[in-house]
């Protein structure tokens, strides 16, 4: 009976490690316009593969030739995004998700593999604003511009108006250059899909070049619609809010998890990163950055890069998955990217003119890592054009350790790329070699 | 030389806790099935989610069961002698194991954790149990498997 039963084990732990899926494959397969898209393969148990968080230390970031890299601020909670105000003041969000409900049983564990790949420190939730010196330093420690947020993560300014979105709302608060804190309490401009479940939180903002309308990032409350369709209303999709009355329509649709909007400042389009479907493979479904059309379909949940379905969805929609339209430029599989920026600044060298910056927090659910740095994306008339380069790295020390994880980017007022990292609770500025002491 | 029935050795004051505890993951397990079918029709994930929860809360009690179990199995040869215990106890192996790989297949998200694979499994599982259910009952109501003898003391 022993002996039965130790044979039936060790099928099953066979049967487990045959079914932990294909090698993955290199990620330079999946770059660009046109990505290679293997075959789906719906694991028994998929990878979680979370490298252990061990502190920065005296190490840094590593850059590619040509620039530097410097702490502006350490010691925070969990920052996860920027933002410069004109006078050159910068804006962390200290910020977390709210606590998930537990549904099914996997989700203990889900939990259990989130934590381990964050920060143990509890986030603030408020926006803490950094003095910059003429050195490029921080001129004095963070102060508290905005306190007791409620997850906040997107921030933009237009004219007197600093909008937040919170996790489950926009708003307003008053501002006046060169303000250090805002004790006025916001006013609500619009709600956002917020909790019960909440399982994308992080809500990306900007504003039209015009400053008449607000866009808005709403990630899907799910993987692949495992918490239901309803539960997906008025989400996975870009939000356009008017500013004057706080009235909203879906922009774009099918955007599973979209952050970092910024408009290209060349052509004035809206662009987002987008964080696509996990657990059919290691290399499905690459993330992506995209231009944001107006009244378009990406697909999710019914299918990805155009017409891909995807099997887990019932009931089908043939009719949207007809119209789905596929991104512009793939970043690769479970890279996670949630920062961009277009670089307008004129800092870092002449190489990194005009194209966008990504940060990607890194996968957790592929055997072998990816991500976990910053690149940059050259664009040509308006369009992505070449190949991602790498630009800062070193945020792991190797496959099982991890320092630190980008996350949202800003270019502060001198054209410094900013860096906020909710790992290493630190945001790292990088600037031409030559140009900072 | 031993008289009387084959006795239960996992018993409490005379009253053999496989028995007590077996209804639990037979419950649920053919629960799994009933909420595999009604998602199946109707992709209303809370289904999926029902089965879930009940094959894991199976697989938890079957851990005290087996243990249970293998202990009468292991504790009197004339319940070893009997070939209804020898196919059930395989056969429940069997649910087990299969048991386990669902719990997984439930695991994925949305559709494809119970259609088909969830489903065929489940199916399968409850087939089995009618046939071990069938040889429990055997060993109990025609072998007397753990009951007190009527002219015992």
């Amino acid at each position: 009976m022993n002996a039965l039963c130790k044979g039936l084990c060790g099928a099953v732990a066979l049967g487990l490690t045959a079914c932990s899926g294909p090698k993955p494959i290199d990620p330079h397969r999946q770059v660009g316009p046109h990505p290679f898209l293997p075959d789906i393969h719906q694991y028994l148990m998929p990878p979680m593969n979370v490298p252990k968080i061990s502190p920065w230390g005296r190490a840094k970031p590593t850059v590619a030739p040509g620039l530097q890299i410097q702490a502006l601020a350490t010691g925070l909670k969990n920052p996860r995004s920027l933002y410069v105000l004109p006078n050159g003041d910068v804006l962390v969000a200290e910020t977390d998700g709210p606590k998930a409900p537990v549904n099914r049983p996997k989700e203990i564990i889900m939990n259990l593999v989130e934590k381990q790949a964050h920060s143990a420190t509890k986030a603030g939730n408020r926006i803490l604003l950094i003095r910059m010196g003429p050195d490029g330093r921080a001129a004095a420690p963070p102060t508290v511009f905005i306190d007791h947020l409620h997850s906040p993560f997107g921030m933009v300014l237009v004219g007197s108006d600093f909008y937040v979105a919170d996790t489950d709302a926009v708003l307003k608060f008053p501002y006046q250059t060169g303000q250090t804190s805002i004790t006025a309490p916001g006013w609500k401009l619009t709600d956002l899909p917020g909790g019960p479940i909440d399982h994308h939180w992080t809500k990306s903002l900007t504003a039209s070049p015009d400053g008449t309308k607000l866009y808005v990032g709403v990630g899907s409350n799910s993987n692949i619609t495992e918490n239901g369709l309803p539960a997906e209303f008025e989400r996975a999709c870009v939000w356009e809010i008017d500013r004057a009355t706080g009235a909203h329509r879906l922009y774009a649709t099918g955007l599973r998890n979209p952050n970092g909007l910024q408009f290209e400042p060349t052509t004035h389009v809206l662009w987002a990163v987008v964080n696509e479907r996990d657990e059919l493979g290691p290399d499905l479904v690459p993330d992506y950055m995209t231009s944001v059309k107006d009244g378009a379909f990406y697909g999710w949940p019914y299918s990805y890069y155009g017409q891909h379905l995807d099997p887990r969805v019932m009931p089908q929609r043939p009719d949207l998955v007809a119209k789905a339209i596929a991104p512009d430029y793939a970043l690769s599989s479970h890279v996670a990217p949630l920062g961009m920026v277009f670089n307008t600044g004129a800092n870092l060298p002449a190489a990194y003119r005009g194209g966008a910056f990504v940060g990607e927090h890194g996968s957790w659910d592929r055997s072998v890592l990816n991500g976990y740095k910053v690149v940059y994306i050259p664009f040509t008339d308006g369009r992505p054009s070449g190949t991602p380069q790498d630009v800062v790295t070193g945020f792991l020390e190797n496959e099982e350790k991890v320092h630190g994880r980008p996350v949202g980017l800003a270019l502060d007022a001198t054209g410094g790329l900013l860096i906020a990292d909710d790992v290493g609770n630190t945001v790292w500025r990088v600037t031409a070699a030559s140009a900072a002491k | 030389m031993r008289h009387g029935n084959p006795r239960s050795t996992a018993a409490i004051g005379g009253r053999p806790i496989h028995p007590m505890l077996v209804p639990i993951p037979i419950v649920c397990f053919v629960g799994t099935w009933v909420t595999d079918v009604v998602y199946w029709r109707t992709a209303t994930i809370m289904w999926a989610d029902m089965s879930a929860w009940l094959l894991t809360i199976g697989l938890v009690v079957s851990i005290l069961v087996v243990l249970a179990g293998l202990i009468d199995f292991l504790g009197d040869p004339r319940i070893r002698a009997l070939r209804s215990a020898w196919i059930h106890g395989f056969g429940n192996a069997i649910v087990i194991v299969l048991s386990i790989v669902n719990a997984f297949v439930h695991s994925r998200d949305a559709y494809t954790s119970v259609v088909p694979t969830g489903l065929i499994l489940s199916s399968i599982v409850v087939i089995i149990l009618l046939v071990t259910g069938w040889n429990g009952w055997t060993m109990v109501y025609r072998h007397g498997v753990g009951v007190r003898p009527e002219d015992a003391p």
